[in-house]
């Protein structure tokens, strides 16, 4: 189903954060915001939910290492116990290291992947832009136009008042 | 079990006559050491053998027997199992017993005989690696006439023309060789002598002790070599004798010695050396005095002046020069004498008449004849007469001599004259040697005959009169050689097999020497089984003791300023230069310096300061007599020896040794193991003296110079004691307490004395590692162990260890699992005292090696072993590190094993190892295996004794312990029990399975006295 | 107010750019055609590599013993370059993870260099274990995988099988941290690129980045996430790897001060080696503006911290073995600063503890060739303090039998130069391919210590 987006395009993250807020002021909704670089305060502006990545990571990290200790303590007291140096078979404290190591791999591991998977980011993914530059020095805010009362010139004036750069109108399916 | 040998040794007699087919097989395997090239037959064989292996193998296990491909399968040779044949060995002329073991037909490694009298189950390390001659592919593999490739028929029939001639024109005919101790062969080179007009047969050693037994004919009317009981005497006093090392027969000696010095029964003899360096024996010596060789014979009169004063003997020395040795002590060792008259023994090693007689008339005037010395059951281990040598050499010079044999003897090597001597030889008209390789005199010999290994034909030897050894053959002879009794045999007209040669002598000559046996048959087998019988000895008439000729020696010859005394010493692996072929020998580090394959000039710290030299410059020595050659060697600085003497070892430089121009790996920086002269060391026979009679090894002078040149010595030790350099020895540390010793005074107090004492550490977790089974330790005597360094060859043969070659060495990487470690450190006395100390892997309980490996590749067993497991190796070299004890071997290079015939001396049991692995001590798994499963098979538990480690069993002086410690009443844990015991490194709490002994040095004053009250009281 | 903020904090990139211009900065020398001195850079540092590559061929054909090693010294150069080389990699993480978490805003034009280093560092590193056993192609054993021997596994109670593990953790941790770094630089590159190649290679790279929010959000997290995991993760590497020693029984190599001493050494060489590059890239590709005297003084500053740490700890090593009692540690120390490798020893401590106290002068630290030849000197001393570590405390152990010296052969001194090759190597490619400056981050500090700026975030 096709949708009708309005572009908003700033120079400066200042600005941009302007026009957010201002949008959700009037209650617009805010499909995206596209920046060249990780803007401070856009979330909260945008209302975003915090991400449950850290959690996947969590729960990586503790299998790992729980995984690991098993995993020496099966290789050598029970599945082939060899005296080596007079320890005991089951030397917990030598254990610790290499059950560090794989925990910590497998958290950053998971953490990396889960990114790409939410954030559907995969090698030769062809990339869409709102518009030109916002991977460079463009920020650009994209509302969606919801229902008849949605009076784009008005938006565009608003968004010029914020010294937006130029505003444009996109009639289109899925943009990002 | 020895039983059970004579019943195989019968059947294998009936094999023998069916084995040559399968044994001519193995030995036509690699015609000249290399493989044979292949037809296309043999390809079709080799595919069709492939194929049917396939198919059985795949289908179901073919039994192991069918894997030997014997042709005539013989009973009692079992795949896998060893025999063991009693013999003697012939590496010298000790003529000591060895028990040959046999693997598949073939002798894999020689051991001593427990049961023969002379050697008491030692074997030294030159008889041990004498297996390696039997391999060697340079091996002379037929008859040579004029260098070119003949056969026997052809020589046989030119040599007897010849002699016919000589006969007929009654040319000179001459026999030289070395002492022969085979009473057959004796009797056959007579009867073949006897055969011409003008005819005898010279002998000589070329470590000669003529002066010995020419003093014995003086004093007692009878040129003999008494026997020595070394284990009767109770005060030692030799004169730069080198019993222990090398001087006539070493193993023999140490056994008696280390009897005599039974620290358990309180019994210790009293060891005084007086010697210009520093020998095996001077290292062992409870007082050692370094005396210039001219200094020796003034020596011997002060003492016979005041032994005899003592014992009221007449001996006027008047205006006797003063000695360098404090008076005080040479009047308390005569006391020492007189208290034990009868129960000491003077021995003078130097070859020279007058100080013969002197110690002779020592002996006699204390009583020591018939107790200490034996000179009616004599010993017939060094036979030479330099006097007859010096005769027969003015003949050749003058060119009498029309036939000369030469056997067992290479002269034109080891006497001095040097081209003078090998052009008189080449004038002989028919010159023909004996021999097993092309050495020098064999190079200039018309005739070169090869002479078999004494491994491959019947022989026999009379060491010491009355016991009378076999020698048989255990392997069929693997070139077209002939033994010189049945060379002989054939020139005397009536050609027989050796066998036959030996068996008949001994029922006319040896057999009725005897009364226990009365059948022939008995009385050989038992022989033949024990390798030794005793008979008696031949009757000996002595005259009584004659002291006209003794005369003092009213002073010492020393060198003029600047020049050194000259000393010509052999070592324990050179010997007179007839191992020059054997790697092993080269490889194996002097038991003092620890150098190998070089022979250098030994001089005192002080002299090197003198001189201003270090361990490596090289020097040239030139002879006062101006030597042909300028003779050029690199210093070897030798604490312990006089200051003004230069010693250089015999026996290097020999042509045999330029095989070893490309021994060891050969990479980037190798650098190769010979000389500039294309072979190992230098020859320093050139510098001999043939001069009143007699051979004279110290009695030249030399000038010493700087060359200003280097040869890096390769040592298998740099640093030499055990307190670190001064400036790095942290406040209130001396010595390390690496070796632990004592004095008898003080172990007479306190048998613990001198051990130190470490509490037994708590381990911090459970000990989850019970021993059920055995659980095996070893014990080392470091007081007895005389750093011989059999034990440390005994390992190389048994458990496979390559020669590295001499770069290898010299960057500290050689392979030898057990290494004698050698500390010197000086006493009040101010005498250098030398600690030997045999390490090897110590098998930890808690061992540091094992925790580092991340591969598992070494780890413990249940009976308590630290085992490496070679191809798990990936070779990080942790192991070796975290070892404290240094006691793992690293392959740094795929060691060359490409000399197929040589390789038939390895141990099929051991793992030959690849490059990049580490290896080590297994205490002899092997070993320890085999007794596992044959006590397995009979369902007992290893008995005590039932293994025994390669090491312990070669050591001539028993210093080594091995077995069950979980055993209470094992030898071995007896001896961990022993207060004299402690571990090396014991406060690291690595718990290590190898225990050591004090070592006790019987110096201080009071210990004569208790040693003595111990002994009467 | 504003005038005092600038008199309290200059800018942390100077000349004030526009967003457009970081970008044009950053991206045009790549685009541009290499410069003469690259090229050479690149041909010096290559034919360094082809040897190493020849000596480590050799070496692996005809065995171990191709170097100076022996029964006693059973590591040496080996194993010295391998903790050198681990040590060097660990700036880049600090730097990217460490000094993130401390909100160290200057990091932002050095962290992308600087992990590069660290990954480049830790191949270098890795070669070593490798290449330095008897049977290198037998390597792979220390890999706990199924097999048909038992299956026999792997003591886990090796400290070698430790450092594989935290190596190759470590190498992985790094090479993500530095990709997600790099994911929205990628993206730029690909959109202003005008070679095709470029866009397309940086359109497979940058897995469809576009900026959107979503994403950026999503990003901060992981990248948080990695900078916490990454920090403990740093740190437990040098302390494994000096476990390599500190559970030896060795005196001189079994101390409990090592996994503090080693970190530290670590992050002091690893600074050293940061400053190093920056200061050949600032030059290299022009980036004084981004790359300021500044970040030069900050990570001055860490140097001498750290060679305070380091030289605190040669001063205990020597407290405790005094305070021991036991003879044989003494002996190493007095052996390490007065035996045969005196002259080591003192290089040691002279280029890590002496030198460095220099940069307490401003004056010092703001003139970059001096910096510069301090940081060279740093990281010899540093390769020597491994050197000493592992050599004396071997050729002279308990049992005096067994001591012997240690010398090179040329074949290892060839691979010590290959490592170097490689190094220098794939960071000019670097240099070369991919923004030396995280031109996002950048972008996002553009404003700090500038007028209109609430120095909040700071």
């Amino acid at each position: 189903m096709s949708k009708r987006l309005l572009i908003g395009v700033f120079e400066s993250e200042d600005d941009t954060l302007a026009a957010i807020r201002a949008s959700r002021q009037r209650g617009f909704k805010v499909v995206d915001v596209y920046a060249p670089y990780a803007v401070h305060g856009v979330e909260e502006a945008m209302g975003l939910a915090p991400s449950r990545i850290p959690w996947v990571v969590f729960a990586l990290g503790v299998l790992g290492g729980g995984l690991k200790v098993w995993f020496e303590f099966w290789t050598t007291a029970v599945d082939w116990p060899v005296n080596v140096g007079g320890k005991p078979f089951n030397s917990l404290p030598a254990f610790v290291p290499v059950t560090f190591e794989v925990m910590v791999l497998f958290a950053a591991v998971g953490a990396v992947l889960s990114f790409f998977f939410v954030c559907r980011l995969y090698p030769a993914k062809r990339a869409v832009l709102p518009v030109a530059g916002v991977t460079d020095n463009r920020f650009a805010v994209v509302l969606e136009e919801t229902d008849s009362t949605f009076d784009p010139a008005e938006v565009g004036k608003m968004f010029e008042k914020l010294h937006a750069v130029h505003v444009d109108e996109q009639i289109t399916g899925e943009v990002a | 079990m020895s039983k059970k040998r004579t019943k195989r040794y019968w059947k294998s007699l009936k094999e023998r006559d069916a084995a040559p087919d399968v044994l001519n097989a193995r030995a036509d395997e690699f015609p000249e050491g290399g493989p044979r090239q292949f037809r296309r037959r043999d390809f079709l064989k080799a595919t069709g053998f492939t194929l049917g292996v396939a198919f059985a193998t795949g289908c179901s296990r073919a039994p192991v027997q069918r894997a030997i491909p014997l042709l005539s399968q013989s009973e009692e040779i079992v795949p896998g199992r060893s025999l063991f044949y009693a013999s003697t060995c012939a590496g010298c002329s000790a003529g000591c017993g060895l028990l040959a073991k046999v693997r598949d037909g073939r002798p894999i490694k020689l051991e001593g005989n427990p049961q023969h009298p002379v050697s008491r189950g030692g074997l030294c390390a030159t008889g041990q690696a004498n297996i390696l001659g039997l391999y060697d592919s340079q091996r002379l593999q037929h008859p040579l006439k004029d260098g070119k490739k003949s056969s026997w028929a052809e020589i046989d029939h030119e040599i007897q023309s010849e002699l016919a001639n000589v006969r007929r024109d009654h040319g000179a005919v001459r026999f030289l060789s070395g002492t022969i101790t085979s009473p057959t062969t004796r009797a056959e080179i007579r009867e073949f002598l006897a055969g011409f007009p003008e005819a005898h047969h010279v002998v000589y050693d070329p470590l000669s002790n003529s002066a010995l037994l020419d003093a014995h004919e003086q004093t007692h009317g009878v040129r003999v070599l008494p026997r020595f009981h070394f284990d009767k005497a109770e005060v030692i006093v030799s004169f730069d004798a080198d019993f222990l090392g090398t001087w006539i027969s070493p193993v023999g000696y140490t056994a008696d010695y280390r009897a005599g010095r039974d620290l358990d029964a309180k019994r210790v003899s009293y060891h005084v050396q007086f010697e210009p360096r520093m020998s095996v024996t001077g290292s062992k010596a409870d007082r050692r005095l370094a005396v210039a060789p001219g200094e020796m014979g003034l020596l011997l009169t002060h003492l016979a002046q005041r032994v005899a004063r003592k014992v009221g003997a007449p001996f006027v020395s008047p205006e006797l020069e003063a000695s360098s040795v404090d008076s005080v002590f040479l009047e308390e060792l005569a006391d020492r004498l007189c208290r034990a008259r009868g129960r000491s023994l003077i021995l003078c090693g130097t070859n020279d008449l007058q100080q013969q007689l002197l110690s002779n008339y020592l002996n006699h005037i204390l009583g020591n004849y018939g107790s200490t010395l034996d000179i009616d059951k004599p010993s017939l281990q060094a036979q030479g007469s330099d006097k007859e040598l010096g005769e027969l050499l003015a003949e050749l010079q003058d060119g009498k001599v029309k036939a000369l044999f030469v056997y067992g003897a290479n002269p034109a090597f080891d006497l001095p004259g040097g081209d003078g001597l090998a052009g008189a030889l080449r004038k002989v008209p028919l010159l023909v040697s004996f021999a097993q390789r092309v050495d020098e005199t064999a190079a200039l010999a018309r005739y070169v005959l090869p002479e078999q290994h004494y491994l491959e034909s019947w022989n026999d030897a009379e060491p010491v009169s009355g016991l009378v050894s076999v020698s048989q053959p255990t392997i069929h002879p693997l070139g077209d050689a002939r033994s010189l009794v049945e060379s002989i045999a054939t020139w005397n007209g009536k050609p027989k097999p050796a066998y036959d040669l030996v068996r008949e002598h001994w029922k006319a000559e040896v057999f009725p020497r005897q009364k226990k046996e009365s059948n022939f048959d008995a009385f050989w087998d038992r022989a033949v089984h024990d390798g030794v019988a005793e008979v008696e000895s031949l009757p000996i008439k002595t005259r009584e003791f004659n002291t006209q000729l003794v005369r003092p020696i009213l002073k010492a010859q020393r060198p003029e300023t600047g020049a050194f005394a000259l000393v010509l010493y052999p070592t324990v692996a050179m010997l007179d230069g007839r191992n020059a072929y054997n790697p092993w020998l080269h490889e194996l580090p002097d038991p003092i310096t620890k150098v190998t394959w070089d022979n250098y000039a030994s001089i005192s710290p002080t002299a090197a300061q003198r001189l201003g030299v270090v361990d490596g410059d090289v020097v040239r020595l030139e002879n006062d007599g101006g030597s042909p050659e300028a003779f050029e060697l690199p210093v070897c600085i030798q604490p312990g020896q006089q200051d003004q003497v230069i010693a250089v070892a015999l026996g290097y430089g020999s042509k045999l040794s330029a095989r070893f121009a490309k021994v060891g790996p050969q990479w980037l920086d190798a650098i190769i193991s010979v000389g500039d002269k294309g072979v190992v060391g230098l020859n320093a026979a050139p510098l001999l003296r043939l001069s009143d009679g007699v051979l004279q090894y110290d009695s030249a002078q030399v000038k010493v110079s700087r060359t200003g040149r280097q040869r890096e010595l390769a040592s298998t030790q740099t640093h030499n004691t055990l307190t670190v350099p001064k400036k790095l020895t942290p406040p209130g540390s001396g010595a390390r307490s690496v070796v632990q010793e004592t004095t008898l005074a003080a172990y007479l107090k306190d048998p613990h004395a001198g051990v130190e004492d470490h509490e037994e550490k708590e381990d911090l977790w459970p000990t989850d590692h019970p021993y059920p089974g055995p659980r095996w330790g070893m014990v080392i005597d470091q007081n007895a162990c005389t750093g011989c360094s059999s034990c440390v060859i005994a390992c190389q043969v048994e458990n496979n260890i390559p020669v590295v070659g001499r770069d290898e060495i010299r960057r500290n990487r050689e392979m030898h699992w057990l290494r004698i470690d050698r500390y010197y450190s000086e006493a009040e006395s101010g005498q250098i005292e030398v600690a030997y100390e045999p390490l090897m892997c110590q098998q930890c309980e808690n061992a540091p090696c094992e925790t580092v490996c991340p591969v598992l590749a070494t780890v413990h067993s249940e009976d308590g072993l630290n085992q490496q497991v070679y191809n798990r190796c990936i070779g990080t070299r942790y192991c070796a590190n975290n070892c404290p004890y240094k006691g793992r071997r690293f392959n740094w290079f795929n060691y060359a094993h490409d000399d197929q015939l040589q390789n038939l001396v390895l141990n099929p049991d051991v793992a030959v190892r690849s490059r990049g692995v580490m290896e080590k001590c297994t205490f002899c798994v092997q070993r320890i295996q085999e007794a596992k499963i044959e006590a397995k098979r009979r369902g007992e538990r290893v008995s005590d004794g039932a293994v025994q480690t390669a090491c312990q069993q070669s050591c001539p002086a028993q210093a080594i312990y091995f077995g069950d410690l979980n055993d209470p009443n094992s030898q071995v844990s007896k001896m961990m029990a022993n207060p004299r015991r402690y571990r090396v490194l014991e406060e690291l709490n690595v718990r290590p399975a190898v225990g050591y002994l004090t070592i006790v040095r019987n110096c201080s004053q009071e210990g004569k006295e208790e040693s003595k009250e111990e002994h009467h009281g | 107010m504003a005038e005092a903020a600038i008199a309290l904090r200059p800018p942390l990139i100077a000349g004030d750019k526009s967003i457009a211009q970081v970008t044009h900065d950053v991206c045009a020398p790549m685009e541009a055609r290499p410069t003469a001195l690259w090229w050479v850079a690149l041909l010096i540092s290559s034919s360094f590599l082809l040897l190493g590559a020849a000596a480590i061929a050799y070496q692996i054909s005809v065995g171990v013993g191709t170097w100076g090693l022996n029964r006693t010294v059973g590591w040496a150069f080996d194993i010295t370059n391998f903790v050198f080389w681990i040590g060097i990699g660990h700036a880049g993480t600090l730097i990217s993870a460490i000094l993130f978490l401390f909100r160290q805003r200057w990091r932002t034009s050095v962290n992308r260099a600087a992990e590069a280093m660290t990954i480049f560092a830790v191949m270098c590193a890795g070669i070593f274990p490798v290449i330095h056993t008897g049977r290198p192609w037998f390597a792979y054993w220390m890999f706990p995988y199924p097999n048909t021997r038992g299956s026999l596994w792997i003591n886990f109670r090796s400290p070698l099988v430790w450092d594989f593990f935290a190596i190759s953790t470590y190498f992985t941790v790094s090479a993500m941290f530095w990709f997600i770094g790099m994911l929205p630089d990628l993206a730029t590159i690909r959109d202003r690129a005008t070679a095709k190649w470029r866009r397309k290679l940086a359109g497979l790279m940058s897995l469809g980045w576009n900026g959107s929010y979503r994403a950026w959000q999503r990003y901060e997290v992981v990248y948080l996430m990695l900078a916490g995991l990454g920090t403990p993760l740093v740190i437990s590497v040098h302390t494994i790897v000096s476990w390599d020693f500190a559970t030896a029984v060795l005196p001189g190599w079994h101390a409990t001060i090592f996994p503090p001493y080693f970190v530290a050494g670590a992050i002091f060489s690893g600074m050293a080696m940061v400053l190093t590059l920056m200061i050949i890239a600032r030059k290299l590709m022009r980036l004084e503006d981004y790359i300021t005297l500044r970040h030069i003084d900050r990570m001055c500053k860490l140097v001498i911290t750290t060679s305070g740490i380091v030289g605190l700890s040669y001063g205990t090593e020597f407290f405790t073995a005094l305070y021991s009692g036991s003879s044989y540690e003494q002996f190493v120390f007095l052996n390490r600063a007065l035996g045969p490798l005196f002259w080591g020893y003192w290089t040691m401590v002279g280029c890590n503890v002496f030198i460095p106290q220099l940069l307490w002068f401003r004056r010092v630290r703001a003139y970059v060739p001096a910096v510069f030849l301090i940081c060279i000197l740093v990281n010899v001393g540093m390769w020597f303090e491994r050197f000493i570590i592992i050599v004396t405390s071997l050729s002279r152990d308990f049992i005096p039998a067994n001591w012997f010296h240690y010398a090179p052969t040329r074949v290892e001194v060839a691979t010590l130069l290959g490592s170097f090759g490689l190094f220098f190597t794939l960071f000019l490619l670097f240099c070369r391919f991919i923004p030396v400056i995280a031109v996002a981050e950048v972008k996002g500090v553009l404003k700090y210590g500038k007028p209109q700026l609430e120095s909040a975030h700071e």
